[in-house]
């Protein structure tokens, strides 16, 4: 599956001991293989559920309400978004459910690389209004 | 009573055109409820078709929808180009005009290209990879049936509503309430959040696929190119769709709800949506390209014999364009006066982009060099690409020039320059696939006489055409309008170019009756290889049985077919019966139709702002979701005697 080294060789990595067989088991390397925790009851789930929810109303009458300055606000609802954001990621994402790092790192770190580039460059190009109004 | 009616059939609707189309409609309907009826072909559809999570089926619906798609979006083209064929022309009102050039582009883009790449992901990537369906396969008809849905839902607003007309674009303000009443707008923004949805989980699913699924042996370096392309296009689906679906979302909410983020005069900024559109909107431009690259990499290698030249300096420029690719986006709107540093750095990060489509382009040449070509209509296709790409990527960094943008901007010049490249790009790309996989597909080869008459109708069409727009262009013609005078010294220009675009849809004709043709009598491929291919969806026979492989099988080098015939190993794909096992397979489901369907009836209640109709439709889904969720008996196993049965009958069973 994955060449974890050379990209170039001709290496097949052996996945079972005895070789691949071709009949479909085999067909995820040994490191990708999902690693679910089985629960009784997917209580941790609704909890996430349920929080989710709360950050969300929070953010939505936070800023209906007009509670604070808009600096004020923009602050609380950035930090609400945050504690989404992980709490998602923690909790429906799989990020526990996992034998390695590797990968997350790699997306997490693109998507990061990537909002941040977006939001931070769509806040430059915005900047010009204050130059027209 | 009479304001319901008003309301569904507002002026717009019953216009001649637009009855006519009535007529033409139901007949249509008719005809084919007669002949379902008349042969009892309702639960062959249903089981076989409507219910099927298999990636192959799904992946021929897709072709279906889009060749159908191309024939309204073509329509609607010549609609515009007959107006604009002679100065001072009538035949359509400005409002028509405006309507037809949104349908026109809205459908093209996301109800033809769309659809006819993720034809190509499905009959394809999984073949290719060696694998016996994509990840997650219902999930897989989920996004089909959101797409089919959203599409006929934008579809039939012409007749029933009233068609949106603010261009594919749809910048506020032209598209807030004030400026645009009746539900012409929500109609396109609700078709393209449920398709929005459907692109995305397919973005997911191959994304999935293609790193979790590939046969023992493949690592990425080994995979096909079109693997490549299809991995990185997903990647990009990921990151750009959900700005559109925000930007379309907000626009609901100012049209429906009475909010105004894009209302200028209460604190709103339309220009935010510009920015939102384009964040997703040239991301998508790659989403719409990067699959023809990779199609043209498998056709120009098979079909000049040659493994692909330069495969990893392929893989680097495909991530390099897709890195570039995420910060061009104000090259959309350099008049927007964002700043001499936002454009200049706008305008550096566009004209970068060249560098490694040029290396691609090289590339493909160098892979012909010394080769033996074979001209199939395939590899014309991909032939004809490298000219044309050539012209429109040249005009793209000619556009890419901040200064000489301020000219260009919004006026033919820029509309030649994109269908230069997503014709000539996307459109030659995806037709190319279809040639090279409809034997896969099928079981038929396209017969090739015909196949030549569409594809030169088509590409001197398509010269005809757009050429003349380049001129147009600097003459000072702008997008979008509806008519101009005889003194303007445009009207021979825009003759030809009605003429071009005449000879593609002749083009286009020719190529449905070849379609039509090759499925009756076209020559049968028996030996599932054709074309003497150099991937893995050749070792299958064509078309692939449900479960693909009856023993996965395994890679040991790039071009694994190709290495396996190399090797005069090619009897591998011959199996014991005692090698035969049991394989697990995902089963039919009426799950993904009926959340179609429950996102369809919510989004007529949207539209027309009947809340209780909305309801039904969101309590339909919510139903899915929870049978969808608690259904564990989504697989089957197919016996080994069957899987003997079948290979038998191939003969591909040894002894």
């Amino acid at each position: 599956m994955f060449n974890r080294g050379s990209q170039r060789g001709r290496r097949v990595i052996a996945i079972s001991p005895n070789g691949p067989t071709g009949n479909g088991d085999e067909v995820e390397a040994r490191f990708l293989a999902p690693h679910f925790e089985s629960e009784g009851f997917p209580w941790l789930q609704i909890f996430g559920y349920i929080g989710s929810l709360l950050l969300t109303i929070a953010a939505l009458l936070a800023v209906v309400q007009h509670i604070l300055s808009p600096i004020g606000l923009l602050t609380v609802i950035l930090i609400l978004a945050v504690a989404q954001a992980a709490l998602q990621l923690g909790i429906f994402m799989h990020l526990r459910e996992s034998r390695g790092s590797t990968w997350h790192i790699i997306t997490l770190g693109l998507g990061i690389v990537i909002a941040l580039g977006l939001v931070g460059m769509s806040m430059w190009i915005m900047t010009f209004k204050s130059g027209v109004s | 009573m009479s304001s319901l009616l008003a309301q569904l059939f507002p002026p717009s609707t019953t216009r001649n055109m637009e009855l006519s189309a009535d007529v033409l409609i139901i007949l249509t309907s008719a005809a084919i409820i007669y002949y379902l009826t008349r042969w009892h072909r309702w639960k062959y559809l249903w089981r076989e078709w409507l219910t099927t999570v298999d990636h192959k089926k799904i992946g021929i619906m897709y072709l279906i929808a889009a060749v159908t798609m191309l024939f309204r979006g073509g329509v609607d083209a010549l609609l515009l180009r007959a107006q604009l064929a002679v100065p001072n022309n009538h035949f359509l009102g400005p409002l028509h005009y405006d309507e037809i050039f949104t349908t026109h582009g809205t459908i093209m883009i996301f109800f033809m290209a769309m659809p006819l790449i993720f034809a190509m992901f499905n009959i394809a990537i999984p073949l290719m990879i060696g694998a016996r369906d994509v990840a997650f396969p219902r999930l897989n008809a989920i996004s089909f049936w959101l797409f089919a849905f959203a599409g006929f839902l934008f579809n039939i607003s012409f007749v029933i509503g009233g068609s949106p007309n603010a261009g594919w674009t749809s910048y506020p303000p032209l598209t807030e309430l004030a400026f645009n009443p009746g539900v012409g707008q929500n109609y396109y923004l609700m078709a393209l959040i449920v398709t929005g949805i459907g692109t995305t989980a397919t973005g997911i699913n191959f994304l999935v696929t293609i790193l979790r699924m590939r046969a023992p042996g493949m690592t990425l370096m080994r995979m096909p190119m079109f693997a490549w392309t299809t991995l990185v296009t997903s990647v990009l689906i990921l990151f750009a769709f959900p700005p559109l679906t925000v930007a379309m979302v907000l626009t609901l909410f100012d049209r429906l709800f009475g909010t105004a983020f894009f209302t200028i005069g209460r604190g709103g900024m339309p220009m935010m949506y510009v920015n939102l559109f384009w964040l997703f909107g040239h991301p998508e431009v790659y989403i719409l390209v990067l699959p023809s690259f990779g199609i043209f990499s498998e056709v120009v290698a098979t079909f000049s014999r040659k493994k692909l030249f330069g495969y990893s300096t392929m893989v680097y420029s495909v991530l390099a364009i897709t890195f570039l690719s995420y910060g061009t986006w104000v090259h959309h709107f350099f008049t927007m006066g964002a700043g001499a540093a936002v454009n200049v750095f706008f305008g550096l990060s566009t004209i970068l982009i060249a560098i490694p489509t040029g290396i691609k382009i090289f590339n493909w040449i160098f892979t012909m060099w010394n080769g033996r070509i074979k001209m199939t209509v395939a590899m014309m296709w991909a032939l004809a690409f490298i000219p044309t790409f050539v012209v429109g990527g040249a005009t793209g960094v000619m556009l890419g020039a901040v200064p000489a943008d301020y000219q260009f901007h919004n006026s033919y010049f820029l509309i030649a320059h994109f269908h230069n490249v997503i014709i000539g790009g996307t459109v030659f790309g995806l037709l190319s696939g279809v040639y090279y996989w409809w034997p896969k597909m099928t079981g038929r080869l396209l017969n090739e006489r015909q196949g030549k008459w569409a594809f030169w109708l088509f590409f001197l069409g398509f010269w005809v055409t757009f050429m003349p727009q380049y001129a147009l262009g600097f003459m000072g013609m702008t997008r979008r309008m509806y008519t101009y005078s005889h003194g303007f010294g445009w009207s021979s220009l825009n003759l030809m170019s009605t003429i071009g675009a005449f000879v593609m849809g002749a083009g286009f004709v020719v190529m449905v009756y070849n379609f039509v043709w090759s499925q009756i009598h076209g020559e049968i491929d028996v030996t599932g290889d054709p074309w003497d291919g150099r991937t893995l969806e050749w070792s299958t026979p064509s078309p692939a049985p449900e479960y693909n492989f009856a023993r996965i099988p395994v890679v040991t080098d790039r071009d694994a077919w190709w290495a396996i015939k190399q090797d005069h190993k090619s009897n591998v794909i011959q199996i014991k019966p005692q090698e035969i096992q049991d394989i697990e397979l995902p089963k039919s489901s009426a799950i993904p139709f009926l959340m179609g369907l429950s996102f369809f009836v919510f989004s007529v209640g949207m539209v027309f702002s009947w809340w209780w109709i909305a309801v039904v439709g969101f309590l339909g889904f919510v139903v899915c979701m929870l049978v969808g969720t608690f259904d564990y008996d989504d697989h089957k196993e197919v016996p080994r005697q069957v899987i003997q049965n079948t290979e038998s009958a191939l003969g591909r069973l040894q002894g």
